[in-house]
């Protein structure tokens, strides 16, 4: 220990030098000449102490875990969007800390409405039975024997962003747009299923049905049943974590989290909706007339710039820095087909790149590369738009129509402030007091 | 497998092609619109069709269409009995029993109000069930504060802004009590109903639900809830799927834009009354834990019991808030103590009837929940 403190000190003394003394020269005559001893860096002077000792055997850890300097990349929660125990609450994704389009398992947003349920998958059933010519009960085993289909989707929360229709209020990119996760899953189309049971006629709706404490249920159109909804137990290549609904959850990719019934144990098809507790008294969006949108399926296109963010300012940065600009994009309704960036908080805009793999209904990265005035100060607003002809609306646009008291699906342009200093603030672009049809 | 698909989409629903025709106009009434009418999905998005082997990016494997997978067994008539409980608006899977607005009240006292509150005034992060008359605060469902912060907003409880009172008595059944669910008999769901109908001043035919209305399936049946009539689209009978379909086929229903991408405004693209809005007065910050990118090394974790966090955790929603003895309250313990310590370790590690959860919810050791109760008991 006492070795460790010594370099630290090393450390703090050889930085303050560094510094002292490159504030004296120009950037041009720092390239073309070599440094003093003095300014030698210790991590690479010294040998490092994990260089000179064995590491773990291949025996300790045989479930891996991230390195122990990673601890606070975690999921966060906060009291105020949670039940008084945390059994009916969320703990939102450090997006601020996420690469690529995957969550980890173990960052995946947990959202549940009894608490995170234990199912023995010894114990696992699922009975398929209603309006169908043939009704059948599955063990984990035996729903696993179906034909595999494995899909990139995020899933999200609808009320990702919903505390802040009337003005910001999360500092904070894990908290303002962390109700939501991507993942790879595995599992099985319910078509396929239905190919063998065969639907009736007068089929209009299939209520999915959890067997947690508080038996989560939700109504979902035949359309989706048809088109892309999966019975999934795969999570990037894996079992379902408990908080993912293990062994077993519904999947409508692009659809509102909570229509991806966790911990599932019963479809039943029907000609009549159910009017479930989380479709009629959560999960409907009150528009300005007093009536609110109920079977509010898909999260509308949407975006956010990731770095920077208030997490992950630019406080460090020098001036000239050639910096990059990096975001994430998705949409419920398709796939995503653009991003602009905005440095003025959506007065002009310039086209940004899109990166990587672009899929339907999953993230999708998106970059813009920027180079840095010391002092400078930006409104950093990102608008995506999907292959559906979906746009992202300005704030005013979508209060217009939705009123400031939906809760759920916003989905208006994001703004960052970056101060002078380089540190970033949530803030909103809109006209006080809202506008009428802009 | 598209020879298939047709058959399930064209037999579930004989409307499709006449859907799909009718989010077509839906569509062409919006100038903007640019996907194809054909690949619109219910929710007024994009449907990938297998093509060339292919949806979307993802090839799929043709082989396994078709197959008539024989997996699983049918269900016995008791195994659908069992799990077969969901109860709907017509009363489908309603069954007969009865309760009093008296009776509910008993058990609300009993069972609910440790989270609920006083007639389900609700607080401590549960929702409220009630704030009065449910047709005057309906009313309220119009009040949106955009122009004034300052203004009363919309009141959605149960009387408010529910549509039909068959997702309580259901929901009651199902999911509550929160702490141990599923234990509450036909007739106590009844009577629980009752008085939700009673302290929201619910009347059914005319009639008032007071204290001696006695709640049965042929008067649920009639109750029409002051806000039956608040939601769009429409999801009910048969031309339900279409009245939906045509409902996000209209992009301006739902606070959507679409527009041409060529056409998307790229300059001078905002209105001059458009000013930064910041947080205010802080904000939402109260993280867990506390935000931090920081890369160091963790602190050392306390392994040993805290026995005053264990407590805040699980205990002081009940205990802190008068509901049970509050730690070191003598008088309060003096009855439970009379039946002697084993018994009180013996009722706080199994729980109480729906009234105290096994171990408080916790997920403590036996050992470490006795300290627990200790703390309870002394207040030190």
């Amino acid at each position: 220990m006492d070795n460790k403190k010594s370099q630290e000190d090393l450390n703090v003394s050889d930085r303050r030098d560094f510094f002292r003394k490159t504030a004296a020269l120009s950037v041009t005559a720092l390239a073309g000449t070599s440094l003093a001893a003095s300014q030698d860096d210790p991590a690479i002077m010294h040998h490092v102490p994990w260089g000179q000792v064995w590491g773990d055997p291949v025996t300790k850890n045989l479930y891996g875990m991230p390195s122990k300097y990673e601890h606070n990349n975690t999921r966060r929660y906060t009291k105020l969007l949670a039940s008084g125990n945390y059994r009916a609450s969320i703990a939102v994704t450090p997006i601020h800390e996420s690469e690529g389009i995957i969550t980890p398992n173990g960052l995946f947003f947990s959202r549940s409405h009894g608490g995170v349920a234990h199912v023995d998958p010894n114990e696992f059933r699922l009975m398929i039975h209603g309006l169908v010519e043939k009704e059948i009960v599955l063990t984990l085993d035996q729903l696993k024997r179906y034909p595999k289909v494995t899909r990139t989707h995020f899933i999200e929360c609808p009320a990702n962003g919903g505390q802040e229709w009337r003005g910001p209020q999360f500092n904070s990119l894990q908290f303002a747009k962390g109700f939501m996760s991507c993942a790879e899953w595995t599992g099985v189309y319910i078509k396929t299923i239905l190919e063998d049971l065969g639907l009736k006629p007068e089929a209009q709706w299939m209520l999915a049905e959890g067997s947690d404490n508080s038996e989560m249920g939700r109504t979902v159109p035949i359309d989706k049943v048809l088109d892309d909804a999966m019975i999934v137990w795969g999570q990037n290549g894996e079992a379902l974590r408990p908080e993912q609904g293990y062994p077993v959850r519904l999947l409508l990719p692009g659809w509102e989290g909570n229509l991806c019934v966790k911990w599932l144990k019963r479809l039943e098809f029907a000609s009549e909706p159910w009017y479930c507790k989380e479709e009629t008294s959560k999960y409907t969006a009150l528009k300005p007339g007093g009536k609110a949108i109920q079977h509010f399926y898909a999260n509308e296109v949407n975006s956010t710039v990731t770095s920077p963010s208030p997490e992950k300012p630019w406080t460090d940065l020098k001036d000239g820095d050639v910096i990059e600009i990096e975001g994430l994009a998705w949409s419920g309704m398709g796939t995503i087909t653009g991003v602009d960036l905005s440095f003025d908080g959506g007065r002009n805009y310039v086209q940004a790149n899109l990166k990587g793999l672009v899929l339907p209904k999953a993230w999708t990265r998106w970059s813009y590369m920027h180079t840095y005035k010391k002092g400078e100060v930006l409104l950093l607003t990102s608008r995506a738009m999907d292959d559906a002809g979906y746009i992202q609306p300005t704030v005013d646009q979508e209060v217009s129509v939705m009123g400031v008291e939906s809760v759920y699906h916003r989905n208006g342009v994001e703004t960052w402030e970056v101060t002078a200093e380089g540190k970033v603030n949530h803030v909103q672009m809109r006209t006080p007091g809202g506008v009428k049809n802009v | 497998m598209f020879k298939l698909n047709t058959k399930l989409i064209v037999s579930a629903s004989v409307a499709t092609v006449a859907a799909l025709f009718t989010a077509g106009c839906m569509e062409g009434a919006t100038p903007a619109s640019t996907s194809k009418a054909s690949n619109a999905d219910i929710a007024g998005g994009v449907i990938y069709p297998i093509e060339n082997g292919k949806t979307g990016p993802y090839y799929v494997d043709m082989q396994s269409h078709g197959m008539k997978l024989n997996h699983g067994r049918t269900p016995t008539a008791n195994e659908l009995k069992a799990w077969d409980k969901d109860v709907m608006p017509d009363g489908t899977g309603l069954p007969e029993g009865s309760g009093s607005v008296e009776e509910g009240e008993a058990l609300y006292e009993a069972k609910c109000v440790s989270c609920h509150g006083d007639f389900g005034s609700g607080g401590g992060g549960y929702p409220a069930l009630s704030k009065g008359n449910g047709y005057e605060l309906q009313k309220t469902l119009k009040n949106n504060r955009w122009r004034d912060p300052q203004a009363e907003g919309p009141t959605r409880v149960f009387g408010s802004y529910w549509p039909k009172v068959s997702t309580m008595w259901w929901y009651i059944k199902d999911g509550m009590p929160h702490p141990k669910s599923k234990v509450l008999s036909d007739d106590e769901v009844y009577a629980l109903t009752a008085y939700m109908l009673n302290i929201n001043e619910i009347e059914i035919d005319g009639e008032e639900v007071d204290e001696e209305y006695v709640l049965d399936r042929e008067k649920m049946l009639k109750v029409v809830m002051p806000n039956v009539d608040g939601f769009v689209p429409n999801i009910d009978g048969p031309n339900a799927l279409n009245d939906v379909r045509a409902y996000y086929a209209n992009p301006t229903n739902f606070g959507a834009i679409k527009v041409k991408p060529e056409e998307r405004c790229m300059k001078d693209c905002q209105e001059p009354t458009v000013v930064v809005t910041r947080i205010e007065n802080g904000g939402i910050s109260e993280f867990n834990p506390p935000m931090s990118v920081v890369r160091d090394l963790p602190e050392a974790k306390k392994e040993a019991l805290d026995v005053k966090s264990a407590y805040a955790n699980n205990c002081a929603m009940c205990h802190d808030t008068g509901v049970a003895p509050a730690p070191g309250d003598k008088d309060g313990w003096a009855s439970y103590l009379a039946k002697g310590m084993d018994a009180v370790y013996k009722n706080a590690i199994n729980g109480i009837d729906a009234v105290m959860p096994p171990k408080g919810g916790s997920t403590l050791s036996d050992t470490d929940f006795k300290t627990v109760v200790d703390y309870l008991i002394s207040g030190k």
